[in-house]
């Protein structure tokens, strides 16, 4: 025998959990963020982005679904950062704990109208 | 060669603000930080204050702030600061005493908090002598017995900075020399207390400590190691 591996046992923190969902989240951000941005601004162009091409964009499921994504993901990620930084200047953990529940809501709120309004609108191709 | 030396001034009980007083020397380009400043003890003014014992970076108590940078004063010579202007400041995030001296009771309330001792209370071995073990579970933890606790890592960190609750990488590299000694039996308690809030996720891997460890310890791979055991419950 060389090395020991020994088990540990080590409950979930919910900072444990943020830290986790901050490296999942980039990982996810990695494909997502940058397909959006090579489509919209590079295969498309910003200057041919227009209430046509978003319509024809939105008739799609599974653009839809990838936009809910999007937004899930990349908000949950800046409002995570967000909570980093507010950590340096909020010293009493029960703040602290208060603020990053907020957030959670915050995120949780938006994404969701989000995602609702995507998943509605269903407007006929050039109506 | 010529230097202009800068040094940090303050004592809380006298002075509104800190100064900067400074010195033209000439120097030995081989000379160390630490041998500027007991020139200017010897020679200029025997007031200031500052920490220093073993100078050989043995003991860790030079630990300052040389051009903006942690080091320890016994260690860095003056041709390797490659500036004819030296500013020598007391570390950060510290409450200053006096001078160069900072108050290192935040840092060792830190450190202790991690339990930086070994603890087994299981029976000796059969022949009543010490617990064995192999070089190479020796090697697992060989590179953080090499601390010195000098501070200047915790004390280069942002996250310290901002909240000197924050246990810090000089602590976590101590906790890492038991959780990963195959004698010791305190990883899950020492584990445990890293996984709060004050504990490992406050680091952002910004990679100041280990620039600023004057033993090359590679301080962000062992706080890495520390959170991969929290999150997998093994330490291997
Ligand atoms: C491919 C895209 C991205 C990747 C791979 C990525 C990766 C990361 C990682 C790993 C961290 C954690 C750093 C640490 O705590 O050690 C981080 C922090 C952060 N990210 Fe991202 N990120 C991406 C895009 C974004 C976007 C689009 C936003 C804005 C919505 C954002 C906002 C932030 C913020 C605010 C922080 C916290 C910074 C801090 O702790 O001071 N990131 N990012
Ligand atoms: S890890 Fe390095 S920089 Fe930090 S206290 Fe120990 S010797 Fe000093
Ligand atoms: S005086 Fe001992 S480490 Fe510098």
């Amino acid at each position: 025998m060389t090395t020991t591996t020994r088990p540990v046992k080590v409950k979930r923190t919910f900072e444990q959990t943020a830290w986790l969902w901050m490296r999942y989240s980039a990982f996810l951000l990695i494909p997502l963020a940058w397909g959006h941005m090579i489509l919209q601004d590079v295969v498309v162009g910003v200057h041919n982005i227009n209430a046509d091409y978003a319509i024809q964009r939105i008739a799609n499921l599974g653009w839809k679904i990838y936009d809910i994504f999007l937004l899930g993901f990349a908000f949950a990620h800046g409002m995570n950062g967000v909570r980093q930084v507010l950590r340096d200047y909020i010293r009493n953990p029960q703040t602290f704990q208060v603020v990053s529940i907020i957030l959670l809501v915050v995120w949780f709120v938006i994404t969701m109208m989000g995602a609702i309004a995507l998943l509605a609108i269903n407007q006929p191709l050039g109506g | 060669m010529q230097v202009k030396l800068r040094v940090f001034r303050f004592d809380p009980e006298k002075d509104q603000k800190p100064r900067y007083d400074t010195f033209i020397m000439n120097v030995d380009p081989n000379d160390r930080v630490l041998d500027l400043l007991e020139y200017v003890k010897a020679d200029f003014d025997p007031s200031l204050a500052l920490r220093r014992s073993c100078a050989h970076g043995v003991c860790g108590s030079d630990a300052m702030r040389v051009n903006g940078r942690n080091y320890l004063a016994c260690k860095v010579l003056v041709k390797n600061l490659n500036a004819d202007t030296i500013t020598v400041e007391p570390l950060l995030g510290l409450r200053v005493i006096k001078d160069l001296i900072v108050d290192m009771g935040p840092f060792f309330e830190n450190y202790r908090s991690v339990l930086p001792y070994l603890i087994n209370d299981e029976p000796l071995p059969a022949d009543g002598k010490e617990r064995l073990q192999t070089p190479e579970q020796q090697m697992r933890f060989e590179e953080t017995t090499k601390c010195i606790l000098c501070a200047a890592c915790t004390t280069s960190c942002p996250s310290f900075w901002a909240d000197d609750r924050y246990v810090g990488p000089a602590a976590i590299v101590n906790a890492h020399r038991f959780i990963f000694d195959s004698r010791d039996r305190g990883a899950e308690k020492r584990l445990n207390i890293l996984n709060e809030q004050i504990g490992v996720w406050r680091c952002r891997t910004a990679f100041n400590c280990t620039e600023a460890c004057p033993r090359d310890i590679h301080i962000t791979q062992a706080i890495a190691e520390v959170k991969k055991a929290i999150i997998t419950g093994k330490v291997e």
